[in-house]
């Protein structure tokens, strides 16, 4: 299949609900193909392990391709001044290279992105007022998060909807609380959407001018990205808590995305009353919980390293071996985090203290 | 199973709080005690051991002690001997190790403290041993004798068992009160050796302790640290910086950081007969205590141009470690160190996609990885816990330039090379601040009385008395029997 074709069985198949193991299969291995024809970076990570898409009958099978990789590598299958956009991740070291993902157009992202969003966020609601911590992708165009947020006031957004963060990375509290106010007074649900550590200083402000609001029933929230590496970090239990009791959304109204800029589909939860709360991700995304150094995987309810299989991001790579830690249970996974560096055992310098010696 | 670790001389079990560390999995499973002291008892431990030592320690002579610890040393060297028994059967559930490397490790690190080797290791730093117990002459002129401190605090760390021993003997040599914290990671072999030491001289058994605390608890580390006159620590750079920022001016630091260790192998050691021997001792070198101990080789510098080119030699070491992997199997890794060791080897895979003179050569399991670089590079350290890089080079003399921004943090290096050579990159390596070198193959066993990190062990420790030949004349003319 050449390009159009993949992007159209793609297209379908996230639009068909309840696909099987088989159909999921035999997609998966058509992309396979396309991208070992079509990326050639990509095929060369393969010839290394000796696999082509003739010997590999199973998209379990396929190799996953690090997260690592996105920044040392151009995967994409298009040529990469012909993509429709380029998403980039943050990476907050200066100078530190920055993991990119292709994308030819953005047709898969966006029906991927809304369905998703749809059946997790809007559980049944044609639109919402929204409020958005976050700058628009006008402001960040290289943020798959900006452009995801941004697709969800366009498609999801009533007119009064708008973003509460400029060019400045703060929030703009006096106009935030207002709105908040007018949506209190309003009696129509709201929905307030945006980073985890847009919502960590949220909770701060209020705490300071000791102010709480209560949203009106069937308010949402929305928060996605989570705490590491930044200055602060809270215990997510006090986290839902502080949200919960400020803004008075219940915590099964407080939906937590996880997603990559190296993936093209979100995972959700169904709420966070309790903790970790389980994740989910649609038909068209398969999650393996793998032992990261034989890449097989572990036994079930055991914690290993995530390995998602995403249809829709068929232009760069579909498998990604991520750097997060999980456990799968029910129907989904549980996040535990990302990959930390284990503690050093003994005298023997290892390569994160050498880094950090070298660079004083 | 159960064990207690620690040892607490003047405390009954019952006095003290304890706390369990679990070890291991299912039939082999192991719970370890470890004592949590209160702060009045941590004082009250510290104040005895410093009492004791002065009043016993102080007053045996070096010979004496020599004698004790030798002693004791002989009992755990013997197959059936209680503590023996103990660490042979505990050790390996408790690191993880392969049984049989843990007994031969043993064996091998314990009999460099027999007497010959305790008098050697003496000798190194004092010409004239007996100044530890009475006033010599001094060449210059006058007497000097030498003193330890009163009490002297260990913080052992890391997971080379029987580590402790080192800086235990180290402080009874002097004549030292030794207060000792042990790690989390394998808290009990300091113990049984306080234990032995103790029932070998009942005597001198209040003059050491063996304690632990949770890493990073403060309080209890002040409590000691106030009353040490000499701090003696194992960590990474930043636990050796918080320590001794942590230390009144006057205590001295003795602090062994993390260190990176390489090897050298010339052309000489690669010819078709000798280089499958060298690749066998590299890989041994690799295998014990899976590179956790600073002297372990992270890289090997390979010279090209002999009838094993480097790229040859690659493959056999890793032969070689698939072979030990069947014999002495790696320790079970923690999912943490498995990512570790995964994403290092990740990012090795990745560059041979853009760069054609590397090569990743790898186990299937997991269990070892051999990068080999065509083009030389920059030091820079392994995945660990099995994982090599061989580098090739024109000659050994272009290593010091290649790791000489990294003095620091250099240590051993194994080097395999003619005679000639060997003292042309001795000078070399010795330059950029390399302190130890020694055969491939010995790079995880020291010899007695080596010079840790290039520094005196002993009389780092001690400070010397003397009396100048200006009080002895002076002296004379205060004599009774002056006429």
């Amino acid at each position: 299949m050449n390009r159009n074709e993949i992007e159209r069985a793609v297209l379908n198949f996230i639009a068909a609900d309840g696909a099987t193991d088989a159909a999921f299969n035999i997609l998966a291995l058509e992309i396979f193909r396309f991208q070992f024809e079509n990326n050639e970076p990509f095929r060369r990570f393969c010839l290394k392990r000796g696999l082509t898409p003739n010997r590999i009958q199973l998209w379990r099978d396929i190799p996953a391709v690090p997260i690592e990789a996105f920044k040392e590598l151009t995967l994409s299958c298009a040529p990469v001044q012909e993509v429709e956009r380029v998403f980039a991740t943050s990476g907050t070291t200066k100078g530190a290279l920055k993991g990119k993902s292709y994308h030819s157009t953005l047709a898969a992202y966006d029906a991927s992105m809304l369905k998703t969003f749809d059946t997790w966020v809007m559980r049944g609601l044609p639109r919402i007022d929204m409020g958005i911590l976050y700058p628009s992708e006008k402001v960040l165009p290289y943020s798959s998060l900006a452009h995801y947020l941004s697709q969800a006031m366009e498609k999801f957004g009533t007119p009064a909807s708008r973003f509460f963060m400029g060019d400045k990375n703060r929030v703009n509290f006096s106009k935030l609380f207002s709105e908040l106010k007018r949506a209190e007074r309003g009696g129509a649900p709201y929905a307030l959407l945006g980073a985890s550590y847009s919502f960590l200083s949220l909770i701060d402000e209020l705490a300071r001018r000791n102010l709480s609001f209560s949203l009106p029933q069937g308010s949402r929230l929305f928060d996605t990205g989570g705490f590491k590496g930044r200055a602060r970090e809270i215990d997510p239990e006090r986290f839902y808590d502080g949200l919960s009791e400020r803004l008075g959304v219940p915590r099964q109204l407080c939906i937590n995305m996880y997603g990559m800029t190296e993936l093209s589909t979100q995972f959700y939860d169904r709420g966070n009353v309790v903790i970790p709360s389980i994740k989910l991700g649609p038909h068209w995304v398969r999650t393996r919980i793998v032992d990261p150094l034989t890449g097989d995987d572990v036994p079930a309810g055991e914690a290993g390293v995530l390995v998602h299989c995403d249809l829709a991001h068929f232009n760069v790579v579909s498998t990604v071996l991520t750097e997060d830690v999980g456990f799968q249970k029910e129907d989904g996974f549980v996040l535990l985090g990302r990959v930390e560096g284990a503690e050093a055992r003994g005298c023997s310098m290892a390569v994160e203290e050498f880094l950090r010696a070298s660079r004083n | 199973m159960a064990e207690f670790a620690g040892y607490l001389p003047g405390f009954s079990k019952e006095q003290v709080e304890w706390q369990a560390l679990n070890f291991g999995a299912g039939s082999s499973s192991l719970r370890v005690s470890v004592p949590l002291l209160s702060e009045a008892q941590m004082i009250v431990l510290c104040e005895r051991v410093e009492r004791s030592a002065n009043d016993y320690l102080k007053n045996r002579s070096v010979t004496d002690i020599i004698d004790i610890i030798d002693r004791t040393i002989a009992r755990l060297l013997t197959r059936d001997d209680f503590f023996r028994l103990k660490a042979e059967k505990f050790l390996p559930v408790v690191t993880g190790y392969d049984s049989e490397m843990v007994r031969l490790a043993l064996t091998k690190y314990l009999k460099t403290f027999r007497k010959p080797e305790l008098t050697r290791f003496l000798a190194e730093d004092f010409p004239n041993p007996q100044i530890l117990d009475s006033f010599q002459p001094l060449t210059k002129g006058g007497f000097g004798r030498a003193f330890g401190p009163n009490l002297l605090a260990h913080i052992w760390a890391g997971n080379v068992p029987g580590l402790p021993v080192w800086s235990l003997v180290a402080g009874l040599l002097v004549k030292a009160g030794s207060v000792g914290k042990v790690s989390s990671a394998e808290p009990l072999f300091a113990g049984w050796f306080a234990n032995a030491l103790a029932e070998t001289e009942p005597e001198i058994a209040d003059c050491f302790a063996v304690v632990w605390w949770k890493g990073g608890e403060k309080t209890q580390e002040r409590n000691l640290f106030i009353r040490a006159d000499a701090v003696f620590a194992y960590g990474s750079t930043k636990t050796l910086g918080e320590i001794r920022d942590s230390l009144p001016v006057s205590t001295r630091f003795l602090g062994h950081g993390h260190k990176v260790s390489f090897g050298i192998i010339s052309a000489a050691a690669l010819n078709t007969r000798k280089a499958q021997i060298t690749a066998r001792m590299a890989a041994q070198d690799i295998a014990v205590f899976d590179q956790q101990g600073c002297y372990s080789p992270q890289i090997f510098y390979v010279e090209r141009g002999a009838r094993v080119s480097p790229r040859q030699f690659a493959g056999y070491l890793a032969n070689e470690l698939a072979c030990l992997e069947e014999k002495y199997p790696r320790r079970a890794l923690t999912p943490a160190e498995a990512r570790d060791v995964a994403k290092w080897r990740q990012k090795e895979e990745l560059k041979t996609l853009s760069d054609a003179e590397i090569e990743v050569l790898r186990d299937d399991e997991g269990a070892w990885v051999v990068v080999y670089y065509n083009d030389s590079v920059d030091l820079s350290p392994s995945g660990l816990n099995r994982t090599i890089k061989v580098v090739a080079v024109d000659t050994p003399m272009q290593v010091p330039s290649h790791v000489q921004s990294f003095r620091d943090v250099l240590q051993s290096v194994g080097v395999a090379a003619t005679p000639e050579e060997l003292h042309l990159i001795a000078k070399a390596l010795g330059g950029v601040g390399v302190t130890r070198i020694s055969g491939i193959g010995s790079m995880s066993s020291p010899e007695a009385g080596w010079h840790h990190d290039g520094r005196f062990n002993l009389k780092d420790l001690v400070t010397i008395t003397e009396i100048e030949s200006s009080a002895e004349t002076v002296s004379e003319t205060l004599a009774p029997y002056l006429d």
